[in-house]
C-alpha cells in the first residue's frame, strides 16, 4: 500500500512540479493553427447562381467553442480529450498502474477459478489495448485524402462527396482575407 | 378511511417511540413512478423556467434536510472511527476551500488554458485520492469486505480525468444527483426493508425514462442563451463542453436528475427514513444532541444557522438570481463532498 501511495504521489507530483515539461521554446510565429476537425460535404446545385457555404447550427457552435478554447481565443474553458503531451503521459501512467494492479489482484484472487482468471486477463488486455489505441489515436482510419480521391469525377457527375476537413485559422496575409478550401488531391 | 394529519402522526409517534409509519407497497410504487415521470415531463417541457423555480424553491431546503440527516448519522463519540472522520472533515474542508478559490484564480488569468486544465485535473485527482483514502480507512473497519478493487478503479478514473478534466467535472455534475438514490436505498434497507425490492424495481424505470428523454430531445434546437441567466444554466449543464449535443437535452436531463435529488432529500428520506413521524425541529431525534454526553446547544445552533442560510439564499435569489446561483453552486460543493463519508459509513 505504501509503495502504491508513493508511486501515485510521484506520478502526480511530476505534473504538479511540471518537471516533465520541455525546455522553453522561442515565441511562436503567427502561423496557421488547426482548431477543429469536422466533416464536409461537397455537392453541386445546377439551379444555384452563387457558391454557398452552408454551416449547420451545431457545427457553428462547435466551431465557436473550438475557437474560444484555441490559443489566442477568448479563454473559455472547453473540454476535450487531451491534446496535451503532459496530461496524456500522466493519464497513460495512471492507466498502466490501474491495469497492472487489477491484473495482480486478479492473479492473486482465490475467489476466481483458472478459467475466470484467464477470461479476466483477456478482458484486461483488451481494455488496455483499446484505451491505448484511443489515447494514442492508433485507431485512426485511412488518411482523409482517401475519401476525396473521386471528387473530380463526382463533381463532373453532379454527385456529392463526403469527407473529413480540418478547419485552420490562418493569418490574413497568407489567406488574402478570404476563405480557401484546399483539397487533398493529387494530379491525375 | 380517516385522514390523519402530519401533526397528529407526529404526536402519536412522540407518545409511542416504537411506532413506525407503514406505507403500502402499491402506494409507494405509484408515488415513485409518478414522481419520476412528472419530473421528466416538466424537465423536458420547460427546462429553463422549471430549473429557475426548482433551484429557487428547493436548493436551500434540500441542503438543510441533508445537513440534518448527516447530523442524525453522526456518532456521539468517534471512537474507532476517529481517523476516518478526521480525514473526512479535513479533506472536505481543504477540497471545498480549493474549489471555492478556483473561480478567483481563473478570473485572475494567472495561467494559460492548458495550465488551467491541469489545475482542474489536479483538483479532481485530489478528490479521487481523498475518496480512495476514505474507502481504505472504511475497509479497515470492515475487514470481511474486499475493497481492493477500488484501487484500480480509482486509478482508471484518475487516468480518464487527466485525459479530459472538463468531462470528468461534468460527469460529477450529472452523477451527484444519483447519489441521493443510493442513500435512499441504504435507508430503506435499514428502516423499511419491505419496500426495498419495490424501490429497486422503480429505479429500473430510470434508464428507460432517460433514454426516452434523449430520444425525444436530441434533435431539438438549442435553448436560447441570450441572457446571462439562461447562459449560466446551459453552461452548468455542459453546453459549452458538449457543443454538439442539444442544450435543451443537457439542461432537461440535468434538471430531471436534480429534481429527483431534491425529491429524495426533501420528501422521501424525511417520510421514510429516521425522520418519519417526528418533528424535524425536534432535537431529541438527533443522537448527538439527545445523548447525555451530546451537544444539544451546538447542534441546535447549527440547525438554526443552516435555516438562516436557507432564508438568506431565498433573499439572494430574489435580489440577484444569477449571482446567487453561481455562488450557491460553488459553495454547494461542500454538500457534494460530505455525502461520500456518510454514504461510506452506511455501506
Amino acid at each position: 500500500m505504501k509503495a502504491l501511495l508513493f508511486a501515485f504521489c510521484f506520478v502526480f507530483s511530476v505534473s504538479v512540479a511540471k518537471a516533465d515539461l520541455p525546455k522553453p521554446q522561442q515565441p511562436p510565429q503567427r502561423t496557421a493553427r488547426e482548431v477543429l476537425h469536422t466533416s464536409l460535404e461537397i455537392s453541386t446545385d445546377p439551379k444555384a447562381y452563387e457558391a454557398k457555404l452552408q454551416i449547420s447550427e451545431s457545427s457553428l457552435k462547435e466551431l465557436r467553442a473550438a475557437l474560444d478554447s484555441a490559443p489566442g481565443g477568448n479563454g473559455a474553458v472547453v473540454g476535450g480529450i487531451s491534446t496535451s503531451p503532459m496530461r496524456t503521459m500522466v493519464a497513460g501512467l495512471l492507466m498502466f498502474m490501474a491495469v497492472s494492479i487489477a491484473g495482480i489482484l486478479l492473479a492473486r484472487s482465490t475467489s476466481f477459478g483458472r478459467t475466470q482468471k484467464t477470461v479476466g486477463a483477456l478482458v484486461l488486455v483488451a481494455v488496455l489495448i483499446g484505451v491505448a489505441a484511443i489515447i494514442t489515436r492508433g485507431n485512426a482510419g485511412p488518411p482523409g485524402s482517401y475519401r476525396w480521391r473521386n471528387l473530380p469525377q463526382a463533381l463532373a457527375e453532379g454527385k456529392p462527396t463526403f469527407g473529413g476537413v480540418d478547419i485552420e485559422i490562418v493569418p490574413d496575409a497568407d489567406s488574402g482575407a478570404h476563405i480557401r478550401l484546399v483539397m487533398p488531391l493529387k494530379k491525375q | 378511511m380517516s385522514a390523519v394529519t402530519v401533526s397528529q402522526a407526529a404526536d402519536y409517534a412522540e407518545k409511542n417511540p416504537d411506532f413506525i409509519p407503514c406505507y403500502p407497497r402499491p402506494a409507494f410504487f405509484s408515488g415513485v413512478v409518478v414522481s419520476i415521470v412528472a419530473a421528466a415531463a416538466f424537465a423536458s417541457w420547460l427546462p429553463l423556467q422549471v430549473s429557475i423555480v426548482t433551484v429557487f424553491l428547493f436548493a436551500g431546503p434540500h441542503n438543510w434536510f441533508e445537513f440534518r440527516y448527516f447530523l442524525m448519522r453522526l456518532p456521539v463519540r468517534f471512537g474507532r472511527s476517529r481517523i476516518f472522520f478526521v480525514t473526512a472533515f479535513g479533506g472536505l474542508g481543504v477540497l471545498t476551500v480549493a474549489y471555492v478559490l478556483l473561480p478567483f484564480i481563473y478570473n485572475a488569468r494567472l495561467w494559460s488554458d492548458e495550465a488551467w486544465s491541469t489545475v482542474i485535473a489536479g483538483w479532481n485527482t485530489a478528490l479521487l485520492f481523498w475518496l480512495g483514502l476514505l474507502v481504505w480507512l472504511r475497509s479497515k473497519q470492515k475487514p470481511r469486505w474486499n475493497w481492493t478493487w477500488t484501487i484500480p478503479v480509482g486509478l482508471a478514473l484518475c487516468s480518464l480525468n487527466w485525459l479530459g478534466p472538463d468531462f470528468f467535472s461534468l460527469a460529477l455534475v450529472y452523477i451527484h444527483p444519483l447519489i441521493a438514490l443510493w442513500f435512499l436505498d441504504r435507508q430503506l434497507r435499514r428502516t423499511r426493508p419491505e419496500l426495498l425490492h419495490t424501490y429497486r424495481r422503480c429505479l429500473c424505470l430510470l434508464p428507460f425514462v432517460l433514454a426516452g428523454m434523449i430520444w425525444q430531445l436530441s434533435q431539438t434546437t438549442a435553448l436560447p442563451d441570450t441572457n446571462g441567466l439562461f447562459w449560466r444554466i446551459t453552461q452548468h449543464s455542459g453546453a459549452q463542453i458538449l457543443p454538439q449535443v442539444s442544450s435543451h437535452l443537457l439542461v432537461s436531463v440535468h434538471l430531471f436528475l436534480e429534481m429527483l435529488h431534491y425529491g429524495v432529500w426533501i420528501v422521501a428520506l424525511p417520510l421514510i427514513g429516521d425522520l418519519a413521524g417526528v418533528r424535524v425541529w425536534d432535537l431529541k431525534t438527533v443522537p448527538v444532541a439527545r445523548h447525555p454526553r451530546g451537544f444539544p446547544r451546538v447542534i441546535g445552533g447549527l440547525l438554526i444557522a443552516a435555516l438562516a442560510g436557507v432564508v438568506v439564499l431565498w433573499f439572494g435569489f430574489s435580489v440577484d438570481y444569477s449571482t446567487t446561483r453561481d455562488v450557491y453552486f460553488t459553495v454547494a460543493i461542500a454538500h457534494v463532498l460530505a455525502e461520500a463519508p456518510f454514504l461510506l459509513r452506511m455501506l
